[in-house]
């Protein structure tokens, strides 16, 4: 390839690209460590520790592959990111884990996940989506615990219904 | 024995209309729990098996293939509409089924699976009746070497989900085949990438990867890219039905998708996820309009649909005939037939014909009775794409949510959840394709299982992967799809100078 | 319409008998059964049919079956022991493959930390070769396993289960050397039932049931079980009676977390034992095709000891564990 492909008269080095490179290096790097702490204790045949490190020199390839992409641009254009509704969503994501992980149960951590997307969607009706999210999951709830028998986890709310 | 009057027989014991009622409330049972994300057809029938203990075993046998094919119809719903799809048999439907439901054409694309399901469940349900002592005599001498083969066969036909650029489209498929090293090593017992967390040890669980990857890093995709364009979404743009360029475009895609399902699906570890991979990127070579897929092609919906449910047949082949559960839910089956003390094995035929061929005939009728429901109900599943875009998304991560929370509710499986979901973030924004990282999850510790048997069987000897006639040809063809490409765009290059 | 509408009401009035459990006499017991596995497991299946048995019979009012699933029970019975301590009506479904999966996964609970209540099922294991081998008895495979150790492939289940342990054991038995043992895992029976009648491997290990099928029809020879006596109705030979000492099963238990009073372990015993004798109970394993090993608190505790050493012995010798 003479000229690059988007005819751009001066490749610039694409600092995501670098990254995603370095990512791949790292993540072969990790693979190598761990399969050299396997001991291996096959007779017959390819041992457990084999396929990891073939992985990992793919990886490795690609990683190098991926950083001559970066370093010429030739990463496809993107455009803005909005991190606002990113972080919103990612939050309510970490609200959900943490409330079933203090045994909160699935209907406020459900609700939470609910809001908290729709906000990053840009409602700004907050009360009445939280209204919405609470029958929802409440009647998701009681489909799965009462007619599929299948628990999901319950908290203080679960246990009055 | 008269297989034709044994069908007969059976079908007359199906057709009676409390039979048909049973068929019909297992069918609609099956799709409305099968639709969850994470509930796939084994533990939708698991769930509902208990329902059916109290009936005669006739009718419990029909509600049972009824609950059997709405889960694995109600799969492919939630990968057309929202992109989550419901297990990894209906992956490669949500490829192309997304994208067709967002152009508003939903309906076709719910309409091309309802019915290629139909045409592929009937053929491989014929196929079920009168071919499976002759196939399960082949499927036993398919050993680990021919399965790396077939393998290998997958891994080329990958390429077909890369979209434009093969580093890109290889790096996606190495990160799958890192997550698919997690866990412990089947063969050995012995732990990798588990970093001592016991959650760890079982490996990722292809769900959660694909409804992170796929229905939450949709989600933030979309919402961080609000503020271009308020993305409206018609539920409808054009015909709710298929048109006739679509019956056109589909019906050769249902058989083809069938000759891959229905065999692979017999093979004891075939599984219904190759078949559909390999479905789709046939598709995506013999069509028409290449271009078109990654964009909504109707044909990467119909081959994939159809080999998922003739795989599902398929699986019943070695059940029937040698009581081989080979798959989550020819177990759930077989659980189903015990129930009666009865054991499917060699003897089922010869002592239970009636059972066996009223199974048999319970499988058409389900079929039938998949369609009567899902065809009207199309219409009222695309209006779910009406819903304003805060409440649709929000309602998708909550239903997304739902089945991990339902199946591991632990801190660890959901933060892999939503470790998936930026990952899958990331990817879009960055270009890289999503479906070749949930293939290496799946393909890659089934390559590496069956590449390890086969050398422990011949005791290290590489000798042994081209020793059988099947893995020859399946190397031949795996090599032949790998060159082929290079070798055409040389030609064309030679004919393009030549003329 | 009227031919229709009965077909609907039954149909419905199985749903609904089918989802709530009723008894008119039911106590006030409320319990909870962890399954360390996904829901339609072995251990799931069993949590259920206790379900089913102890609210049948009325010595429960709920039952309630939570699943915990992960690593072969590692990630259900540390839950089970950090969260049920001192609940006396909270039980854990376990067994066999437990006492390998803490072993092999370097689990920081360990089963002396629960308390023993009740054996409640096992299942006979049995060795089959292709109905086309040569080896005829345990004799003949016992002589190829001393000609080359490495030219006989067991197919079995998973790594450390209850097949590699037998395979194990065969060959400690005989005097060879455990761990050059050619044992190859396939997942799930139908896959290693697949590679045993395609011939690919010498022999296979599995619960008799599953093999039940292929040895009536002549398909697979089976060339002794692990029990300690015949078992009635089936025509094969112990290992014992061939003079090989090898008696092995795959039982299913209940425990009760750590710390629970005397009392609150003899009321659940009861409890347990109570239910062991119920009709429904029994009829759930007619239907399941289980077998009854019920053994009581003392007895079990003893037992679960002695398996824990032994399985230990063997996993060491194969080399799955590091001494």
């Amino acid at each position: 390839m003479i000229t690059g492909k988007s005819g751009r008269a001066r490749p610039k080095t694409d600092s995501a690209g670098v990254v995603v490179a370095a990512f791949l290096a790292l993540l072969a790097a990790i693979l190598v460590w761990d399969a050299s702490k396997i001991t291996s204790n096959t007779i017959y045949g390819m041992g457990p520790e084999v396929t990891p490190v073939v992985i990992a020199i793919g990886l490795g390839i690609l990683a190098v592959a991926n950083l001559f992409d970066a370093l010429r641009g030739n990463l496809p254009a993107r455009e803005s990111a909005d991190p606002v509704a990113v972080w919103l969503i990612l939050g309510g994501l970490a609200l959900m884990i943490a409330i079933i992980g203090f045994g909160g149960g699935f209907i406020p951590a459900t609700s939470a996940l609910f809001v908290a997307t729709s906000a990053a969607f840009g409602r700004r009706a907050l009360l009445v989506d939280l209204a919405i999210a609470i029958v929802l999951t409440t009647l998701v709830y009681l489909a799965f615990d009462k007619l599929l028998t299948l628990s999901l986890p319950a908290g203080p709310l679960e246990r009055l219904l | 024995m008269d297989a034709f009057a044994a069908l007969a027989n059976g079908m007359a014991v199906a057709l009676q209309p409390m039979n048909l009622l049973f068929a019909l409330i297992g069918v609609f049972l099956g799709t409305a729990v099968g639709v969850l994300p994470g509930i796939g057809p084994a533990l939708t029938v698991a769930l509902l098996l208990p329902v059916t203990y109290k009936l005669d075993p006739g009718g419990s046998l029909i509600m049972f293939a009824g609950i059997y094919y709405g889960g694995m119809y109600g799969g492919s719903t939630t990968a057309i509409l929202i992109n989550t799809p419901g297990e990894s048999a209906s992956m490669a439907t949500a490829l192309e089924g997304n994208k067709m439901a967002k152009a508003g054409r939903g309906g076709p694309a719910l309409a091309t699976a309802a019915i290629g399901s139909f045409v592929a469940g009937t053929l491989a349900t014929l196929g079920l009746a009168f071919l499976a002592p002759s196939l399960v005599d082949f499927a036993v001498k398919f050993g680990p070497e021919d399965y790396f083969a077939l393998m290998c066969v997958a891994f080329v036909t990958v390429s077909a989900t890369f979209g434009d650029s093969p580093i890109r489209g290889l790096t996606s498929l190495f990160i799958g085949l890192t997550l698919g090293l997690v866990g412990i090593d089947k063969l050995t017992g012995q732990a990798r990438l588990a970093f001592g967390i016991p959650e760890l040890l079982d490996g990722v669980e292809v769900t959660t990867l694909a409804v992170g990857l796929f229905a939450i890093g949709e989600a933030l995709y979309v919402a961080s890219r609000r503020h271009h364009a308020e993305e409206k979404l018609e539920p409808v743009r054009g015909s709710l039905w298929m048109t006739r360029e679509d019956w056109k475009r589909s019906w050769k895609p249902w058989l083809r998708g069938t000759m891959f399902g229905f065999p692979i699906g017999a093979l004891p570890a075939g599984g219904a996820e190759i078949p559909t991979f390999l479905s789709y990127s046939t598709e995506k070579r013999l069509a028409a309009h290449p271009e078109e897929f990654g964009k909504g092609a109707i044909e990467g919906v119909a081959g994939p649909e159809a080999a998922n449910n003739a795989s599902a047949a398929g699986t019943l082949v070695p059940l029937l005939t040698l009581g081989l559960p080979t798959s989550a839910t020819a177990a759930m089956m077989l659980a189903g037939f015990q129930q009666y003390g009865l054991n499917p094995g060699p003897l089922l035929f010869a002592e239970r014909p009636e059972l066996v061929w009223g199974l048999i005939a319970s499988l058409f009728i389900a079929n039938v009775m998949l369609l009567v429901l899902n065809l009207p109900l199309v219409g009222l599943w695309v209006k779910l794409l009406a819903i304003p875009q805060p409440w649709l998304y929000a309602g998708i991560l909550v239903f997304a949510t739902m089945g991990t929370i339902a199946a591991k509710p632990s801190v660890i499986e959901l933060s892999m959840l939503a470790a998936f979901g930026v990952l899958g973030f990331l990817m879009r924004r960055f270009d890289y394709p999503i479906a070749p990282v949930v293939v290496g999850l799946i393909l890659g510790p089934i390559a590496e299982a069956q590449l390890r048997r086969a050398l422990a069987i011949s005791l290290g000897d590489p000798m042994v992967l081209v020793q059988s006639w099947a893995s020859v040809i399946l190397l031949t063809i795996a090599a032949i799809a790998l060159i082929a490409p290079f070798a055409l765009k040389g030609l064309g290059r030679f004919k393009a100078s030549d003329d | 319409m009227l031919r229709l509408s009965t077909p609907i009401l039954g149909a419905i009035a199985a749903i609904a008998t089918a989802l709530t459990p009723a008894s008119p006499q039911a106590q006030q017991l409320e319990l909870k059964i962890m399954a360390p596995a996904a829901p339609g497991g072995g251990w799931d299946q069993t949590a259920r049919a206790m379900q089913q048995a102890l609210t049948a019979s009325g010595i429960a009012r709920s039952v309630q079956v939570t699943n915990v699933a992960g690593a072969g029970g590692s990630v259900g019975i540390a839950q089970f022991v950090n969260s049920a301590k001192g609940d006396g009506n909270q039980m854990m479904v376990n067994g066999f493959v437990m006492v390998g999966a803490l072993i092999m996964n370097k689990s920081q609970v360990t089963l002396d930390q629960v308390t023993p209540i009740a054996r409640l099922t096992e299942e006979v294991q049995v060795i089959v070769v292709p109905a086309s081998s040569p080896i005829k008895d345990a004799k003949d495979l016992a002589d190829a396993i001393k000609a080359d150790i490495g030219k006989v492939r067991f197919a079995g289940g998973s790594a450390g289960g209850v097949d590699h342990v037998m395979a194990a054991l065969f060959a400690n038995t005989i005097g060879a050397d455990a761990s050059k043992v050619n044992y190859i895992p396939f997942s799930g029976g139908g896959e290693s039932l697949a590679a045993i009648l395609g011939a690919k491997v010498t022999a296979g290990i599995s619960g008799l049931s599953e093999y039940d099928g292929q040895i009536k029809s002549g398909k697979l020879r089976a060339i002794g079980v692990s029990s300690p006596k015949r078992i009635p109705g089936i025509d094969i030979p112990t290992f014992k009676e061939q003079g090989i000492d090898l008696v092995l099963a795959n039982w299913r238990s209940v425990v009760a977390p750590p710390g629970i009073t005397a009392e609150q372990r003899k009321s659940l015993t009861a409890t347990v034992e109570k239910m062991t004798k119920s009709q429904a109970w029994q009829d759930i394993l007619k239907q399941k095709g289980w077998d009854d090993a019920y053994l009581g608190d003392e007895e079990f505790a003893k037992f679960l000891k002695s398996e824990n050493e032994r399985v230990t012995a063997v996993l060491k010798s194969v080399g799955l564990v590091k001494s």
